[in-house]
């Protein structure tokens, strides 16, 4: 196949991805929580669009609705009775993102106990094609694009413009000028976490519509997204876009040179050369780890 | 053996600053909160580097050197947050700080357990020595969080004593401390002067000031605003109002 | 008789893996999910090097420690110089591409058809072929690396370990090169682990790559993080306890198909709770804070 195939499928794959990641990354740049959950609430909201959208048999955007609503409040549950009692007593991130951990396998496995651990398709029969150029795209792979650029950019319009976005770029910065600010921070974090786990169930429910589920499609995704946040600069909401795309484009070529076998390695031997080489992110700023510490 | 002089510039914190310290003499470096004095520390000992700008020490370029490196090289903190290591006991807190310790290589530690023993035995009993000067004899096998606030910041004072460091950058290192003990911490200040260090000490308290310091530097939004003998320094009407208007 | 001494060398093979595993966690504060891709590399190096080198059990035991241990540096070096968040990420980095390689690599590793016909260890001239011989060469293993482990942990090192625990920069002001520290204890938590994997190739003379995934790791975690780390009695009586009870819930009827998530759903709880209410896990010394 042309290598444009792949660079196109490659491309697209990223954004699903940095939709995701834009998800994760709110969470940790503002929270600095490395939450494993979110990978299970990514799977949970791609198994409750199976339950609604195929053993229901609703509407498909009822059944994404209904998802994402669950994603958002799941999301929000498990900040408030998870995370929040924790950081009262003082914990850490460390205590955090084991807590994040453990719930992590506690829901993924009840998921499989209830589901069954093998793959399900969602889509029956061949997805409906396009060609653009000499480039083969399926009608998920443009629905995935039409929602991306719809949400990145509204995503890039509140950062930027409204005070929303002011508020959260301020957690990032300094988490004590909120209450200056006259916000609470409590809600602030409901938001955060609330459309952190929105914008990937987003993903989630369009990559079942693409490639199917399975208990374990969480971990893989949060993954990605994690290191895609790293290699587009952590404290750039932004970044993590940039560093999904830059990942689906590598995975495609790795792909197209040997196999689809090594999909997932290459993400992290990304992640390593970066660490080796460009810690800071493709637009970070260097900071020195002592600097950091204070 | 020279004088330590430094140049900064750049870091907003730290404003084109230059100052430098004596051996055998104790500075003060006094000034308003927020006003650059830990970053100034942060700088020298390498936990910070600066914008522009150099750090020496004993005419050795250490501006970009790994706080680590600047350590052994003989440069010792006291931080204004104590920052003892609290599930270790006191005595393990000591211990640590010793340098050129064969244990330290897990291979030898395997190899000649017997070499460790004796080093360990030898470390011990100064390690308690330092302990009972400055007061925590008694209290070597409690758990550093399981000390008062003052008995911790007495910890450290006994943990960079154990560091055997030639330059010593003291913050904050009579607050909270009982008004007993500061009168020891303060004399054990002028002993280490006196046998040859370089001692820099960040203060609030104006008494312990005038009690120690050698000269003062007075440090206000990032500059040395005055340099002198404490009386002169203190004494000045611009001075006291910059500081006492807080 | 038989189920009880396969128990103990179970036991055995994982008091080796927790307590290396605890050196880096307990002691030394760094969270590491890699575990299981050195308990395979191990497994499949030692078995390797017996099958296709011909060499001897003990060779390649050592052989297989020294390349763990080198393998280790590749995400050390990089990570460790950077925040605790990065480890944790290169270290399942490490474990998936770990996984890919001995999934992948047929020409090497078999793929996923496995390794078989493993050959029973022969240690000193002695051919280690019964469950009692192999129960007493696991056992020994077990108390062998326990010693060195426990040398290693109460030494001078160790307790720089501890205070990089603690506070690293406050370390770091004593002289001491941190990263130097980090990254050698990790190398020795590594090659540890290769111990365990050798043992494992000799017991079950199987090896495939889905013994040694992200799955192990976490497990293995869990124990310490239940059982307590920063001490000693923490991961043995943690590896006791989640050797025994799993073998426990044999007796009660969970149907096959969703017995291992059963028992996941139980190990996830547990570290929730375990964080939530007791962070220095049932029997350790150093709360995770």
């Amino acid at each position: 196949m042309l290598i444009a195939q792949f660079l196109v499928n490659g491309f697209i794959t990223g954004l699903a991805y940095a939709l995701i990641a834009l998800g994760f990354g709110l969470v940790y740049n503002t929270t600095r929580i490395f939450n494993f959950a979110h990978g299970a609430v990514y799977t949970l909201s791609a198994y409750v669009f199976y339950t609604f959208y195929v053993v229901m048999g609703w509407h498909i955007l009822l059944a994404a609705i209904v998802a994402l609503g669950v994603s958002a409040l799941t999301g929000v549950l498990i900040d408030e009775f998870v995370f929040r009692p924790l950081i009262k007593r003082g914990g850490s991130l460390l205590i955090a993102l084991l807590s994040s951990l453990g719930l992590y396998i506690v829901m993924v496995n009840v998921i499989a106990v209830a589901f069954g651990n093998e793959n399900k398709t969602l889509s029956i029969g061949v997805q409906p094609t396009y060609m653009l150029g000499a480039v083969i795209v399926t009608r998920i792979q443009l629905i995935i694009v039409a929602v991306f650029a719809l949400i990145f950019s509204s995503f890039l319009v509140a950062l930027r413009k409204t005070n929303i976005g002011k508020v959260l770029r301020a957690m990032r910065d300094d988490p004590d000028l909120l209450a200056s600010m006259g916000v609470n921070q409590w809600s602030v974090r409901r938001l955060v976490f609330a459309l952190g786990s929105t914008l990937s169930s987003v993903a989630a429910i369009l990559l079942a519509l693409d490639v199917g589920i399975d208990p374990n499609v969480g971990m893989t995704a949060m993954l990605n997204g994690a290191v895609a946040v790293i290699i587009g600069g952590i404290g750039i909401f932004e970044g993590a876009a940039i560093g999904a795309v830059t990942l689906g484009l590598l995975q495609s070529l790795v792909i197209w040179q040997t196999s689809a076998r090594w999909a997932d390695a290459i993400i992290f031997l990304t992640l390593i050369f970066f660490l080796l080489f460009r810690p800071q992110g493709i637009i970070g700023q260097r900071r020195r780890i002592e600097e950091v510490g204070l | 053996m020279e004088n330590v002089s430094k140049s900064f510039g750049g870091v907003c914190a730290v404003d084109n600053m230059s100052l430098g310290f004596e051996e055998g003499k104790v500075f003060c470096l006094v000034g308003p909160n927020g006003a650059g004095k830990t970053t100034l520390f942060n700088l020298i000992t390498g936990f910070l580097h600066p914008d522009r700008g150099h750090i020496y020490y004993h005419d050795r370029n250490i501006t970009a050197l790994a706080p680590w490196r600047a350590a052994r090289l003989g440069v010792g903190r006291l931080f204004q947050d104590i920052r003892v290591f609290k599930r270790l006991t006191a005595l393990d807190n000591v211990l640590t700080a010793f340098k050129n310790q064969p244990g330290e290589n897990a291979l030898i530690s395997l190899i000649n357990p017997w070499r460790v023993a004796r080093e360990e035995r030898r470390m011990v009993e100064r390690a308690r020595d330092l302990l009972s000067l400055v007061g925590l004899e008694g209290n070597e096998e409690s758990l550093a969080e399981d000390l008062s606030y003052g008995q911790q910041k007495l910890l450290s004072i006994a943990r960079l004593l154990a560091a055997d460091a030639d330059v010593l950058l003291l913050d904050e290192p009579t607050a909270g401390v009982t008004p007993v003990r500061i009168k020891a911490v303060l004399d054990l200040i002028r002993k280490l002067a006196d046998a040859g260090k370089t001692v820099a000490v960040i203060e609030h308290n104006m008494s312990v000031v005038y009690e120690i310091a050698d000269w003062v530097y007075f440090i206000d939004g990032g500059q040395v605003t005055s340099f002198g003998i404490p009386n002169d320094v203190l004494g000045d009407p611009n001075i006291r109002a910059t500081y006492m208007g807080l | 008789m038989s189920y009880f001494l396969h128990i103990l060398i179970v036991i055995g093979i994982y008091l080796i893996l927790t307590q290396s595993l605890n050196l880096l966690v307990g002691y030394t504060g760094l969270l590491s999910l890699c575990h299981g891709a050195f308990y395979g590399i191990g497994a499949y190096a030692s078995t390797l090097l017996m099958m296709k080198a011909g060499l001897g059990f003990l060779p390649s035991l050592l052989l297989a420690m020294l390349a763990t241990a080198l393998l280790s540096l590749t995400i050390s070096i990089p990570s460790l110089r950077l925040r605790g968040d990065y480890f944790v990420l290169a270290s399942l980095g490490f474990q998936t591409i770990t996984f890919a390689i001995l999934y992948n690599w047929i020409g090497l590793t078999e793929g996923p058809y496995g390794i078989s016909n493993i050959p029973r260890p022969t240690v000193f001239g002695i051919q280690v072929n019964t469950l009692v011989s192999f129960t007493v060469l696991s056992s020994i293993a077990a108390c062998g690396c326990s010693l060195l482990l426990h040398t290693i942990s109460a030494s001078p090192f160790g307790r720089v370990l501890k205070a990089i625990r603690e506070d690293e920069l406050a370390t770091m002001s004593l002289g001491k090169n941190v990263i130097r520290f980090k990254v050698t204890a990790f190398a020795i938590s590594a090659a540890f682990t290769a111990v365990a994997g050798s043992l494992f190739a000799g017991y079950m003379r199987f090896v495939d790559p889905t013994s040694f995934m992200l799955s192990e790791s976490v497990f293995i975690l869990s124990i310490i993080i239940i059982g307590g780390a920063g001490n000693f009695p923490g991961p043995l009586l943690g590896t006791l306890l989640m050797i025994i009870l799993p073998e426990a819930l044999r007796f009660l009827a969970i149907p096959d198909s969703v017995a291992a998530n059963i028992r996941q759903i139980i190990y996830g709880a547990l570290i929730v709770l375990i964080m939530r209410y007791r962070p220095s896990g049932l029997f350790g010394e150093y709360r995770f804070k």
